[in-house]
C-alpha cells in the first residue's frame, strides 16, 4: 500500500470522521446497566466475544464481500451482502446506527477524487432506497477504492468498532484512557486472526446472543448516553 | 445460506431421510389437510381441532425420540390461502452423539395469502458430541403471519451435560411479499477455542421469537412490542431478553433463560400475548402433559 492508499483510508477509519459512531455503544450501555459489563476484564470478554463471533463473522465477512464487488466491478455483491446484513440485525437501533454511520461513509467516498463509478453506484443504491448502506458494506467499498487489501480492510473495520466501544466505556465506566490503550492493544491479535478468517468466509453468520439482546433493550433503557 | 448437504452415498446408507409434507386449505370455518405423505422416521397424525376457532393443531411426530448423525428429515407445508395452521411437536427433538455426520432438518413452509403459521416446536438438545444443522425458511403471501418459535438447549442439563455438543448450525430465513427478509445463522462450536460459546455459557436455553407479517396494523404490532418487553423482564435472573422490529414487519425477540420451567412460562406468556393481540384469540392448550 502506497502514502496516499494509506491516508485515503485512514481519513474513513479515523475517529475525526464525521460518521456519528462516536453516539453509538453497540449495546455495551445496556450491559453496563443490566450488570453485565462492570469491569476492564469483563469488557474485554464483552468485546472479544462480539469481535470474533459476532460482528467478527457477520459484519466482518460482509465488508469482505464489499471488497471483493469492487475488486470484481459487480456491484450485484455488495448489495447482496448489504440486504443480507440488513435481514440479519434484528435490533431496530444498532441496525439504524449502523445504515446511518455507512451512508455517511459512501456519501464522503463517492465525492471523493478520482471518482469509483462502483462507489456512485452503490451511494445511488442507497440514496433510491434500494440498499440499506450498511456501515460494512460501505466501508469496504470505500477502502477498496483507496487501495487497501481485503485483509487490511477487514481489520480496519474491526478496529474501528473496538476503539468504539473503548471510546463508549470510557463514558460509561471507571476506565482511564491507559486502559482503553491496554485494552487495544490486546485486542489487535484477536482483529487480525478475525480478519484474515473473515477474507476467506463468503456466509453471514453470528453467534453473539448475550450482546445482541443487550442491544436490543437499549431503547428502553430509562436514562440513556448513548443512541445504541 | 447453509452448506449444501452433502448427497453422498455416505448419507443414504448411514441416516435415515425422512419427509413429511402437508398442504392445508380453507373449508368454512375450518382448516382441513388437503394432502399429505410422509416416511419414517416421520408418523403422520392428522390434524386436531383444540378449539373453535378453525386452527388445524397439526403434531410433528417422530416415534424413534431423536435425530442421529446422518439423518436427514425434512418438513414442508403449504398453507392455502386463509388458512390456520399450528404446527407443533410431542416433546424435545433430541440430537445424538455423532463421531462424523451431522444430522439434519430442513424446514420448507410456505403460507399463503392472509393465512397464519404458528411454528412452535419443543426445544432441540443436541446432545453430548452431537452434530446438528437445522433450516427454516418460510415464505409468506400477502398478508400471511408466521409466528416462529425456536429454542435450543445446551445439552442434557439435568445430566450436567452443558454445552458439549460437538457443533449446532440454525439458518432461519423469513421472506416477505415485497422481498424484506428476517434472518438468524449461527454455528456454535462449543470445543472452538478460543471463541467457544461466550456468555451465552452461563445460561441454558437460548431461543428466539418472530412475528412476522404485512397485514397487522402498526398499532397493533406496538401494543404487542410494549407488553413483549413487559414480559421478558417478569423474571429477573431468570430470563434475559428483548424484543425489537426487525427489518420486515413484525417483531424479533432474542432470549436466554436459566431452566426448562424459566423458559416454557415465558414462551407460554409471549405466545398467549401474540395470540391475543395479533388475533383476538385465547392462549393454546395443547394437551402435552
Amino acid at each position: 500500500m502506497n502514502t496516499i492508499s494509506l491516508l485515503t483510508g485512514l481519513r474513513f477509519v479515523d475517529s475525526f470522521f464525521p460518521s456519528g459512531g462516536y453516539a453509538y455503544s453497540s449495546g455495551l450501555e445496556a450491559a453496563v446497566q443490566g450488570g453485565a459489563v462492570r469491569n476492564a476484564e469483563e469488557l474485554s470478554r464483552f468485546v472479544v466475544e462480539s469481535l470474533t463471533t459476532g460482528i467478527g463473522e457477520r459484519e466482518a465477512v460482509a465488508a469482505g464481500l464489499a471488497h471483493e464487488s469492487f475488486m470484481s466491478g459487480l456491484l450485484d455483491d455488495s448489495l447482496k451482502a448489504d440486504r443480507e446484513l440488513d435481514a440479519m440485525k434484528l435490533g431496530r437501533e444498532s441496525r439504524t446506527a449502523s445504515r446511518q454511520m455507512g451512508r455517511q461513509v459512501i456519501r464522503l467516498a463517492a465525492e471523493q477524487n478520482p471518482r469509483h463509478p462502483l462507489l456512485e453506484d452503490f451511494l445511488a443504491a442507497v440514496e433510491a432506497g434500494h440498499s440499506p448502506g450498511h456501515m460494512a458494506v460501505s466501508l469496504g467499498l470505500t477502502l477498496a477504492a483507496a487501495g487497501w487489501s481485503k485483509e487490511d480492510t477487514i481489520a480496519a473495520f474491526l478496529y474501528q468498532t473496538a476503539t468504539g466501544f473503548v471510546s463508549a466505556a470510557m463514558k460509561l465506566m471507571p476506565i482511564g484512557q491507559r486502559e482503553g490503550q491496554r485494552l487495544l492493544e490486546n485486542w489487535l491479535e484477536v482483529i487480525e486472526r478475525v480478519s484474515q478468517k473473515a477474507a476467506h468466509q463468503r456466509v453471514l453468520q453470528s453467534w453473539s446472543p448475550v450482546q445482541d439482546i443487550y442491544a436490543m433493550r437499549h431503547s428502553r433503557l430509562e436514562s440513556r448516553l448513548f443512541r445504541s | 445460506m447453509l452448506l449444501p448437504v452433502d448427497s453422498s452415498s455416505v448419507l443414504e446408507t448411514v441416516g435415515r431421510r425422512g419427509r413429511l409434507s402437508y398442504e392445508f386449505e380453507r373449508a368454512g370455518p375450518r382448516t382441513i389437510l388437503t394432502r399429505s405423505s410422509c416416511t419414517s422416521p416421520w408418523h403422520h397424525f392428522p390434524p386436531s381441532y383444540l378449539d373453535d376457532s378453525g386452527c388445524a393443531y397439526t403434531w410433528l411426530v417422530n416415534p424413534s425420540g431423536g435425530l442421529v448423525g446422518g439423518d436427514h428429515v425434512s418438513v414442508e407445508a403449504q398453507l392455502h390461502a386463509h388458512t390456520h395452521v399450528l404446527m407443533t411437536s410431542p416433546s424435545a427433538n433430541r440430537v445424538y452423539r455423532s463421531l462424523s455426520e451431522p444430522a439434519v432438518q430442513e424446514v420448507c413452509l410456505s403460507v399463503g395469502p392472509g393465512a397464519r403459521l404458528e411454528w412452535v416446536p419443543e426445544v432441540t438438545i443436541p446432545f453430548a458430541g452431537s452434530r446438528f444443522r437445522q433450516s427454516i425458511h418460510v415464505d409468506l403471501a400477502p398478508g400471511a403471519t408466521v409466528v416462529l418459535w425456536d429454542a435450543m438447549a445446551s445439552g442434557r442439563v439435568a445430566m450436567r451435560e452443558r454445552w458439549a455438543f460437538a457443533a449446532v448450525e440454525n439458518e432461519i430465513r423469513i421472506r416477505t411479499p415485497l422481498g424484506g427478509s428476517v434472518v438468524e445463522r449461527y454455528r456454535v462450536v462449543p470445543g472452538r477455542l478460543p471463541e467457544s460459546v461466550g456468555l451465552a455459557e452461563s445460561w441454558d436455553y437460548v431461543a428466539a421469537l418472530f412475528v412476522i407479517g404485512d397485514g397487522v396494523n402498526a398499532e397493533v404490532w406496538k401494543g404487542l412490542e410494549a407488553a413483549i418487553a413487559v414480559i421478558l423482564d417478569e423474571h429477573p435472573g431468570l430470563v434475559l431478553g428483548a424484543v425489537s422490529t426487525p427489518a420486515a414487519p413484525g417483531l424479533a425477540v432474542k432470549l436466554v433463560a436459566r431452566s426448562a420451567p424459566d423458559l416454557t412460562v415465558t414462551l407460554e406468556a409471549l405466545w398467549a400475548a401474540v395470540r391475543k393481540y395479533l388475533w383476538n384469540l385465547p392462549a393454546t392448550n395443547l394437551r402435552r402433559y
